[in-house]
């Protein structure tokens, strides 16, 4: 890593951002305590990191890591004496990733969707203040993926952090607060999901007729123009809206079937960010 | 501690190879350290085959006080059972990454590291334990003479047999956190007291022969001695000296020390 300096405050649902061989897991194992940086500190809660403070932090770096040949509950169990938390806890966490009917089962016998789910179960066996996920959804089908966005939206409804590191723009859009692009080590860009919608407005039209492309192309809120399976796809200047070629295209005699105004999305931004590095 | 012991024996209490190790380590034990009569026996016939006589009844092989370093002694040649349990024990953590995981869930390093020293202890107070009993069934059973100065003559060498068991399983701690692979660590563990007794007689004995007995393996060697000479009518040394625990005690700190220094430094 080169430099990095970041910071996250309580409430956030902080995603990180990045390619891979970026940093990404290398930064969140130094947090973890199991690389040893080379130079520089960093604090939790604004106190000096111990593996005391790791107890309040449930991370799933990676690829969940559990003993094979014992069970579901057993592990947990092992987690909670590690953590120095009551396993009293262990039914209601099971219940959360929806685990309960596997719990005596071995962990070698678990699929991947149940694996990541057990993980997740295992961070948050002590009631984390933080929470960390990188690629949660690695290796899930969609239904998995699914599962684990709804998880990841309700722990973030309960007022939890979360540092969530991802390759899926989309859910990190949808459920982050705030995010930070690596690349090759370095921090390339920091700041908050909100502000990734403002500016530039892209606008897709839908329109029967020869002259239409000539015509958006006359407007003069275009900023750039792309054609995309049927649709235009027009990149509007700062001060114009949808509404402005809404009306310019029926004063010029042609109704479009379809005009949506979409939102600057966050991987058009990402590849922006890092073609710019 | 107990906290610490407890979290180990959670990992290896449902782990069906370390059943059938230590399973098989104790049954061996106690029933190899009962069977010595019937070795007699087997020695007696074999000398019989060859036209000579032995009489069996003049090997003080189970009386009071000798019995302690005898069964000691032969106790000890299993110890390496013990200590590939340790190895799979510590590799296995490298090899399934949990001992990443148990980091990130906040275990320390030196937890880590201690949660695997008490079970060294433990198995090795176990080993300890179960000889006990082995001597004291066998002594009283066999022994002419079971009065007690008889019997606690020469039990120094129960504690020091303890020491035995837990420099070598200290050792194989350490090999396994260096190697962290179960087979190749096993096969060094195997090999050390050759590769030691190569380097020792090759180079060491002509140049510093004061310092072949700090060698841990050889250490181990001198600490208890091959008791069975004496009944040959030669002299053996059947006494412990002060010099050799230390030297054992130094390496039991050295080893584990070394295994939390590689612990400590690596990126996990």
């Amino acid at each position: 890593m080169n430099n990095l300096n970041l910071e996250v405050k309580r409430g956030q649902v902080f995603g990180m951002l990045g390619p891979n061989g970026s940093g990404k897991t290398t930064t969140l194992g130094m947090l973890m305590g199991v690389v040893n940086p080379t130079a520089g500190n960093f604090t939790w809660f604004g106190e000096h990191p111990s593996h005391h403070i790791r107890k309040r932090i449930g991370a799933v770096l990676e690829h969940p890591i559990f003993y094979p040949y014992l069970t579901g509950q057993k592990n947990l169990e092992l987690n909670a004496m590690i953590k120095q938390c009551d396993p009293n806890n262990i039914p209601q966490v099971l219940e959360l990733v929806e685990l309960t009917a596997r719990k005596d089962d071995k962990y070698k016998t678990y699929s991947l969707g149940m694996k990541q789910r057990l993980a997740i179960a295992s961070a948050l066996l002590n009631d984390p203040t933080v929470l960390i996920l990188d690629e949660p959804t690695n290796g899930l089908d969609p239904m998995g993926i699914a599962e684990i966005r709804q998880l990841t939206r309700k722990i973030a409804a309960n007022g939890k952090t979360i540092i969530l590191a991802s390759h899926l723009l989309d859910e990190v859009q949808k459920v982050c607060t705030d995010f930070a692009v690596l690349k090759r080590g370095n921090l390339i860009y920091s700041g908050p999901v909100a502000e990734v919608g403002k500016g530039s407005e892209t606008v897709s039209v839908v329109a029967e007729g020869e002259a239409v492309h000539e015509l958006l192309l006359s407007f003069a809120g275009t900023s750039s123009l792309a054609r995309d399976n049927g649709s235009f796809e027009v990149s509007l200047r700062d001060g114009f809206k949808s509404r402005d070629i809404n009306q310019f295209l029926f004063e010029k005699g042609v109704v479009a079937s379809q005009i949506v105004a979409k939102r600057k999305s966050l991987e058009k931004q990402f590849l922006e960010i890092l073609a710019d590095s | 501690m107990l906290h610490l012991l407890k979290i180990d024996l959670k990992k290896m209490t449902s782990y069906r190879t370390f059943w059938v190790i230590t399973g098989l380590y104790f049954v061996v034990l106690l029933f190899g350290g009962l069977s010595g009569m019937e070795v007699l026996k087997w020695l007696k016939r074999t000398f019989e085959d060859f036209g000579g006589d032995l009489n069996i009844n003049r090997i003080p092989l189970y009386h009071f006080p000798d019995i302690w370093l005898n069964i000691i002694w032969v106790a000890g040649l299993l110890k390496i059972v013990l200590g590939v349990m340790v190895i799979t024990s510590v590799t296995n953590e490298y090899a399934y990454r949990t001992l990443r995981q148990n980091i990130i869930d906040g275990l320390s390093r030196s937890q880590f590291l201690f949660s695997k020293v008490y079970t060294n202890v433990l198995l090795s107070l176990a080993s300890m334990f179960a000889i006990f009993i082995v001597i004291m069934t066998t002594g009283l059973i066999y022994s002419p003479n079971t009065s007690i100065q008889w019997i606690l003559s020469d039990i120094e060498f129960l504690p020091v047999y303890f020491l035995e068991v837990f420099m070598f399983l200290s050792y194989a701690l350490m090999i396994g956190f260096l190697i962290q692979r179960a087979g190749l660590s096993i096969i060094v563990l195997l090999l050390s007291p050759a590769i030691e007794a190569i380097i020792t007689s090759n180079w060491i004995q002509d140049y510093a022969p004061a310092i072949v007995g700090f060698f841990p393996m050889r250490a181990l060697w001198n600490l208890i001695e091959w008791p069975f000479p004496r009944y040959a009518f030669q002299e053996i040394k059947d006494y412990i000296d002060f010099k050799t625990v230390a030297i054992v005690v130094a390496w039991i700190g050295l080893f584990n020390y070394f295994s939390f220094l590689k612990l400590k430094r690596s990126d996990i």
